[in-house]
């Protein structure tokens, strides 16, 4: 198959509404061969793996790239010369190398994201207020400043697809404009319109910190909701998930079930959402283009029901790279989606002999 | 059945809070108790401890001390002794480490602390070890006597069986007034250790406790370490900076951060003979407590030329991996330890597609070798009996090789002709090694080693010398004078 063909195929399946097991099968076996044809080193990991499109016959058995991969290897079904969009990752886990996602288009990423996104935001989960467009606030810095992340992107597009017009972003040049940012909140909570506060995790602890030193808390009206994704990443203290959503809920008078966490990665196509985080860790599910198994990472199995192993994702919608990635986050699978149980990697040694996180720490000075 | 950890001396068992902590290894469980004392607890007992070692401990000879220590080790050395059947019933449950390799560790480890090695240990850092019980004639003229601290704090770390016994007999030999504060991934053997000794001799075990605290309680190791005067923490560099950080200035502080260890292999070492049993050893050091000691080796460096190529030595300590994981299964890995090898495991895989490598062994295995033909600086592997066996020309190259990462350097285990031997031994001294093994003995330490290339005896005490001068003086005032 051409690369117009996958992409009218997949735009076709992703905007469809057949969610069948035996539909995903079929595609995720399309899209295999497509990848093994065209993208030379994963097919060299796939046959060292002894994994061929005339071995794999479930989509279960498609050999599961490691995330540290994007790293190392230039996983793209097309020449990466002149592919515009790519998306880097932010390299603060090994030294400054970026792991790449190169996308001709963004048609299909699009696509997914708006889709997803309009059901599992904007409608939202059951007793939460649906909605075609709402006043957002991005707590991130734009795709200008950011050409090459997939949360800046990710933002803008939420705000372009969804947000009302007088929507703004307050990181800029300068970092967090705290003042526009009290201000649009207080505007918001006196206009009786909903709100919605969209960011990375780390960009609300500031927010936090400085509402609590003023002693100022908001009630943004009815129908306010709040996304954050990706955690702290040592770019704010580290709160607990129950610290920060009740922060939030407390700080800003958004019910906790209305704050609702994405999961995402550069490495992948399509999203993650819980149903808001009234108990932690809230189920988290995807679309029905993108799977998710709980494997053991050494063996790639999946583990036995209710145990805990390492997330794989098999998104369909990451088609001119590798649609099924290993994570280093952990999770349990539940019926409907997964648990995620946060990150695996930066495993300490259990004696004295040092560990490789410790040491590439200590070799990077 | 609640095991509880911990010694506190003045304390009754109701008199203190405990918290539980679960362990399952091996199909059993058990629940171990750690003394969770309050603030004013932990002065009172500083106090205690610091009092009864000045009354009773620092009056007692070095050889005495030996004796006492003897007697708690042969106990423990005693397959028939309720402790030792009690550690080799529990630690396996505890650590996750196979029972056979608990029972072969805690021997030979204990071995290595009978008197005779203990008085041996003492002669190492002290010509004449009296020197800790009176004034001794000093070469340069006068006397010299040698204190060990009054309060010498111990933070331990890991879940390697007895190695918090090495610095907690250290401390006793010098006479101070002792506490360890025990992990919580092995909170145990230094504990039981402590109660035996206070079996033998209550009053010797009223100068020591066996503490807990949450890593991370800031207030517990705030009291603990303005308490102590000098301070034997062990732990990765960023606990160690935690601690260094909260300490007096005038503290004495010896830290002991994580390590890695490695191995070489001399083409003279190399034919289809000798090269056999040498897979064996290092195999043996490597599935040794899982590569979790600061001694275990995490990669070896193979020289070519010898009749026994790298990748064939690569091929023979996979084989002897294999066959030992037959004897001596692999601990169950946690998610964050699957984790790491399969990301370790990965990076080999990727790697083969670009360098001339080789990962040996499949996922199912519980063992990974990856052989490497190109040049590669010492990295960590993934821990769990992951081992990388790099292929030089010369064993000379290796120096290059490991000279960056100097802090992280202690034990090397070699095997090379003799001329060979002393000549690499001084390039490795040079570039921060402070420890050459055999093969196969990598993880057993000879007692009276120097850990981590410091002098564990003497870096605890303070010297008081009496100079000449004064002693010359002193004569004058004799009620003899003339």
């Amino acid at each position: 198959m051409t690369e117009a063909q996958i992409i009218a195929t997949l735009l076709d399946y992703i905007g469809g509404e057949d969610r069948t097991e035996a539909t995903f099968e079929r595609q995720a076996l399309l899209i295999f061969a497509y990848q093994f044809e065209n993208n030379q080193p994963y097919r060299r990991f796939a046959v060292k793996r002894g994994k061929t499109p005339l071995t794999v016959r479930s989509w279960r058995d498609i050999p599961a790239v490691p995330i540290t991969a994007f790293k190392d290897l230039t996983l793209s079904c097309r020449p990466v010369e002149g592919i515009e969009h790519v998306f880097m990752t932010s390299g603060t886990t090994r030294g400054g190398v970026r792991g790449r996602s190169y996308h001709p288009t963004l048609a299909v990423y699009d696509r997914s994201m708006t889709l997803n996104f309009r059901q599992r935001f904007m409608q939202g989960p059951d007793g939460m207020r649906g909605l075609e467009r709402i006043r957002m606030g991005i707590l991130f810095p734009d795709e200008v400043a950011m050409p090459n992340s997939s949360l800046a992107h990710y933002l803008a597009l939420a705000m372009r697809s969804f947000g009302t017009p007088d929507s703004a972003g307050f990181i800029g040049e300068n970092g967090l404009d705290m003042p526009r940012l009290l201000a649009t909140l207080e505007r918001a909570e006196v206009s009786g319109e909903p709100y919605a506060l969209l960011g990375a995790s780390y960009s609300f602890v500031p927010l936090l910190d400085e509402l609590q030193r003023l002693g100022r808390r908001f009630a943004l009206p009815e129908g306010s909701r709040i996304l954050d994704t990706g955690g702290f990443k040592g770019q704010s203290r580290e709160l607990a998930a129950d610290e920060f959503y009740d922060g939030l809920s407390g700080a800003l008078g958004v019910p906790r079930s209305s704050c609702i966490n994405m999961y995402g990665m550069t490495e992948l196509s399509t999203q993650f959402y819980d149903d808001g985080n009234a108990v932690c860790p809230p189920l988290k599910s995807g679309p029905h283009w993108a799977r998710s198994r709980v494997v053991n990472p050494i063996t790639g199995q999946d583990v036995p029901d209710g145990a805990t192993g390492v997330l794989v994702h098999h998104d369909l919608a990451h088609f001119n790279s590798v649609s099924a990635i290993l994570t280093e986050d952990a999770g349990v699978a539940v019926p409907g989606g997964f648990r995620l149980l946060g990150r695996v990697d930066g495993a300490d040694s259990k004696g004295c002999s040092v560990a490789v996180e410790e040491f590439l720490k200590a070799a990077q000075g | 059945m609640t095991e509880f950890a911990g010694h506190l001396p003045g304390f009754a068992i109701d008199e203190v809070d405990w918290r539980r902590l679960h362990f399952g290894a091996w199909g059993e469980t058990v629940e171990v108790a750690v003394p969770m004392l309050s603030d004013a607890q932990s002065a009172a007992l500083a106090t205690r401890v610091r009092d009864n070692a000045r009354n009773y401990l620092k009056t007692l000879s070095v050889t005495e001390i030996v004796a006492i220590l003897d007697r708690a080790i042969a106990r423990l050395l005693d397959r028939d002794d309720p402790w030792r059947q009690k550690a080799e019933a529990l630690l396996p449950i505890v650590t996750g480490y196979d029972r056979e390799m608990v029972r072969l560790g805690l021997t030979g480890y204990l071995k290595t602390f009978r008197g005779p090695q203990l008085q041996r240990f003492l002669s190492e850092d002290f010509a004449n070890p009296q020197i800790l019980d009176a004034f001794q004639p000093a070469v340069k003229g006068g006397f010299a006597r040698a204190f060990g601290p009054d309060l010498l704090l111990h933070v331990w770390a890991g879940n390697v069986p007895g190695l918090p016994l090495w610095s907690l007999i250290s401390g006793l030999l010098v006479k101070a007034g002792t506490i360890g504060k025990v992990p919580s991934a092995e909170p145990l053997l230094a504990s039981w250790f402590a109660r035996l000794i206070a079996e033998i001799d209550p009053r010797l075990g009223d100068c020591l406790a066996v503490v807990w605290w949450k890593g991370g309680d800031e207030t517990q190791e705030r009291i603990w370490l303005e308490q102590a005067d000098v301070v034997v923490a062990y732990g990765g560099n960023d606990a160690l900076a935690a601690v260094q950080k909260r300490l007096p200035v005038t503290t004495r502080y010896l830290p002991h951060g994580h390590k890695i260890g490695f191995g070489m292999v001399s083409r003279a070492a190399l034919d289809t003979r000798k090269a056999g049993v040498l897979a064996r050893q290092a195999a043996y050091d490597v599935i040794r407590y899982e590569q979790q000691g600061c001694y275990s080796p995490q990669m070896l460096f193979v020289e070519r030329g010898g009749t026994v190529s790298p990748r064939e030595f690569s091929g023979y300590v996979a084989h002897e991996l294999a066959s030992f994981s037959q004897k001596h299964p692999r601990r169950v890995l946690s998610i964050e330890e699957a984790s790491a090898v399969a990301n370790w495991r990965s990076a080999a895989e990727l790697s083969t597609f670009g360098g001339d490598r080789d990962l040996i062994g499949d996922a199912h295995n519980d063992w990974s070798v990856v052989h490497v033909e190109d040049e590669q600086e010492l990295a960590p592997s993934g821990l769990n009996r992951t081992l990388s066996v790099v292929a030089v020309d010369g064993l000379d190259d290796v120096v290059g090789l490991i000279a960056p990462y100097r802090s992280f350097l202690q034990s090397a285990g070699v095997a090379a002709e003799p001329e060979e031997l002393f000549r690499l031994a001084g390039l490795l001294g040079q570039a921060g090694v402070t420890r050459i093994s055999a093969l196969g003995l990598m993880t057993s330490p000879e007692a009276g080693w120097h850990n981590d290339g410091r002098f564990n005896l003497l870096d605890l005490v303070t010297m008081t010398e009496i100079e000449h001068s004064a002693e010359a003086e002193a004569e004058r005032f004799a009620p003899y004078a003339d």
